[in-house]
């Protein structure tokens, strides 16, 4: 059995095969990075665009998309042009926001990571970059783990953590609806957090808690639970319901006139959801955590400008966490003078936000050693018709996020860096 | 299952699976792409068990997916950081919610059936989702990574290797199949394909169907839980969804696309959906009408699925 294989000859049919082969290769080329002197920097964003939080993941890809045309209007990151590569993670689906997310990183090369609305994806998103050291901005994900117990040196959050938000927002419930609360609870991580959050908050001020119920997911008829809390006889009912759950259980508040019996009012409040309500329904005290209508800040007015052009409508919040991020990523890279993600996380660290980027009364700074963006939160009552048909919210009081952010120690998060 | 065109076949697939990782950036794909098929491809090659080769519709087989991954996810982040031991342990939970349940439900037929595994799920579904302080509740468990072997004599780091990880994951997926081809080939399995054709024939030959249905039930559970634990050490992550039923209802999708007669049908169903879902994602966010109507097509042209219609072809 020594039959050796002849030697490749270079007659015709192997040439004809071998240009073939390379003519192949050509065909596969775009799936295969070459080596370019200018690569743009990428910024991967893996974020809802179908599902419960379409709406509000649309708002931050406008937003990020905004910052790209900026970024490179100024000239990109470290001199390269800067590209956004975008992935639909779905709702609430870990698995595939797990996987956009390796995607991402390990096919894309992306240089930034940014996502995710939902909580529990961004946590999931959180796991995968950390373990593949990419810089991770979560430009809308409240939950209090992402810079709270389970913190890490690559990730980065803009929007406030729920237990901020209950801060901010309880003094004014006390001052102008009473004492006496109910909760109306979403029942999930971020419900279950920004309730206990308020709890914490309100026991400071001496509040009293006549119950709680735990709404699930996706629930459109309240009136169970809305005559269950009317009779417990609260000063307010706190609604801490988000999204569509939000309108249906506000909306049908206001039809059973509880309005006139009792304050509703509730936390967390966004543009998005008081759009979708009757102007009746337009009640309670609530915390926003960006406003557009900031008359006396400087550069706000060109960015809600700059939005209007782009939709036809003001930015809501989510408009400026997608802003914010991409901006951050941009600010990081020719602060560090480098892409390597520990330098870039070194720089963040008590990095402050230009007036240009931040759009906020306060100083907005990435708190050292936790990763959070602190800025300020907007603390007022939605109101039925305001100063032009998106005026929505009233702002009564601008709230220090550093009066509502608690110590180091409180957020529990204990970082550990890479040697 | 035998025959030299059966053996050609399964050459084949091995050849492939243990190239995939290199030719799979040429077709715009990814090594952990590749680790995600071969882990769907076990849980529909297990579900398949029951419906291709048993003909009983399970709807519920996430939940067993979803025990294995919180199993082998609690051992590492609680108790042990080993990854062989969680993996025990995962399917050793699944296994054991499989026979009580699958007790509990085997008298039942058709519809009934698969309506009661749907409900046996959503309770895990629910337990998992609301029980915060041990599962992590709807953020799901996170904070715990895949551990290295620890062979005694060298140690494989599988955190960092997504192709060491792969390989892992392939030689437990083809251990999988073996013992899967095998069951089907013994005296036991040929009595599962008689009762899939004519349960009132069978018991009349004295098979003890109740119990042989069971033991179906079970084993198949068993690898469906196997897959859940690769699933959750490929993404270091486990989260409630993974018991959902609408992850059971893809695990039906793929068994079916890729053809629940054949026993790699449900591999090929697995890699069309993932890569497909993977594929299409990136490109619109109307994505799942595209999948679905690829469904619906296959359903309604090729109803033995895209590897029961070449066969066709070829044995043409």
């Amino acid at each position: 059995m020594d039959r050796k294989a002849p030697p490749l000859k270079a007659n015709r049919r192997n040439v004809l095969k071998a240009g073939l082969a390379v003519g192949a290769a050509q065909l596969a080329g775009p799936f295969i990075i070459n080596a370019r002197g200018e690569e743009p920097v990428k910024i991967g964003l893996d974020n809802p665009l179908t599902g419960t939080y379409a709406a509000v993941g649309k708002n931050e890809l406008i937003g990020c998309q905004l910052a790209i045309e900026q970024i490179n209007a100024k000239g990109g990151i470290l001199g390269r042009h800067a590209e956004l590569v975008v992935e639909d993670s779905t709702s609430g689906d870990s698995s595939t926001a797990v996987q956009k997310a390796r995607k991402l990183i390990d096919r894309d090369k992306v240089n930034f990571l940014l996502g995710n609305v939902n909580s529990a994806l961004a946590l999931a998103m959180a796991d995968v970059s950390s373990e593949k050291k990419v810089l991770h901005i979560v430009p809308g994900g409240h939950t209090d783990a992402v810079t709270g117990a389970t913190c890490h040196w690559n990730v980065f959050r803009v929007c406030n953590t729920t237990q901020m938000e209950a801060n901010a927002v309880a003094p004014a419930l006390i001052k102008n609806a009473g004492k006496k609360w109910y909760f109306i609870t979403p029942d999930y991580a971020f419900g279950h957090t920004l309730q206990s959050g308020l709890e914490k908050a309100g026991t400071r001020l001496g509040y009293t808690k006549l119950g709680a119920d735990l709404t699930p997911l996706g629930t459109t008829d309240f009136s169970s639970y809305l005559i269950k809390a009317e009779a417990a006889k609260p000063d307010v009912i706190i609604f801490l319901t988000q999204g569509d759950d939000m309108i249906n259980a506000l909306k049908q508040a206001v039809q059973f006139g509880l309005d006139k019996r009792v304050h509703l009012a509730g936390a967390q409040q966004e543009l998005e959801a008081l759009e979708g309500l009757p102007p009746e329904a337009r009640i309670g005290t609530w915390v926003f955590e960006w406003y557009w209508n900031q008359p006396n800040v400087p550069h706000v007015a060109e960015f809600v400008a700059a939005i209007k052009k782009k939709t036809g409508r003001v930015p809501t919040a989510r408009t400026w966490f997608g802003f914010a991020s991409t901006w951050s990523c941009a600010l990081a890279a020719n602060h560090a003078k480098s892409l390597d993600a520990i330098k870039m996380a070194k720089a963040l660290q008590g990095f402050e936000l230009p007036p240009e980027v931040g759009l906020m009364p306060d100083k907005a700074f990435y708190r050292a050693g936790q990763n959070q963006l602190i800025g300020s939160l907007f603390v007022g009552n939605a109101q039925a018709k305001g100063s032009a048909p998106d005026d929505l919210f009233h702002v009564a009081e601008v709230v220090h996020g550093k009066e509502a952010a608690g110590t180091l120690e409180e957020s529990g998060c204990k970082m550990t860096w890479p040697a | 299952m035998k025959g030299p065109g059966q053996r050609s076949t399964n050459a084949l697939v091995v050849l492939i699976l243990a190239t995939m990782p290199f030719w799979m950036q040429y077709v715009g794909g990814y090594t952990e792409l590749a680790t995600q098929v071969l882990v769907m491809a076990l849980a529909a090659m297990s579900l398949n068990f029951l419906l291709g080769f048993t003909g009983t519709l399970s709807f519920g087989h996430a939940a067993y997916f979803g025990l294995g991954g919180y199993g082998v996810a609690m051992i590492i982040k609680y108790i042990a950081p080993s990854t062989p031991l969680g993996i025990l342990v995962g399917v050793a939970v699944g296994t054991i919610a499989a026979m009580v349940i699958g007790a509990l439900i085997i008298k039942l037929r058709g519809v009934y059936f698969a309506m009661v595994t749907i409900a046996f799920g959503q309770v895990f579904f629910f337990i998992a989702f609301r029980w915060n302080s041990v599962t992590g509740g709807d953020d799901g468990l996170t904070n715990w990574k895949r551990q290295a072997l620890d062979l005694g004599f060298t140690r494989v780091e599988l955190l960092d290797h997504a192709l060491t990880f792969y390989y892992f994951v392939l030689l437990i997926f083809l251990l999988a199949a073996a013992c899967m081809a095998l069951i089907l080939r013994s005296p036991f399995g040929r009595t599962l394909l008689a009762i899939r054709e004519n349960e009132r024939k069978a018991r009349f030959l004295g098979i003890p169907v109740e119990h042989h249905l069971w033991l179906s039930f079970v084993i198949s559970c068993a690898f469906c839980s196997l897959a859940g634990t690769l699933y959750a050490l490929l993404n270091n992550f486990i989260d409630p969804r993974a018991l959902y039923w609408g992850q059971s209802g893809n695990f039906v999708i793929m068994a079916v696309l890729g053809g629940m007669r054949s026993f790699w049908g449900p591999l090929v169903g697995a890699a069309i959906f993932v890569v497909l879902q993977d594929f299409i994602s990136s490109r619109t966010e109307n994505w799942m009408s595209f999948v679905g109507l690829f469904f619906v097509l296959i359903v309604l042209f090729f109803p033995r699925g895209v590897l029961g219609m070449i066969r066709r072809r070829s044995s043409q």
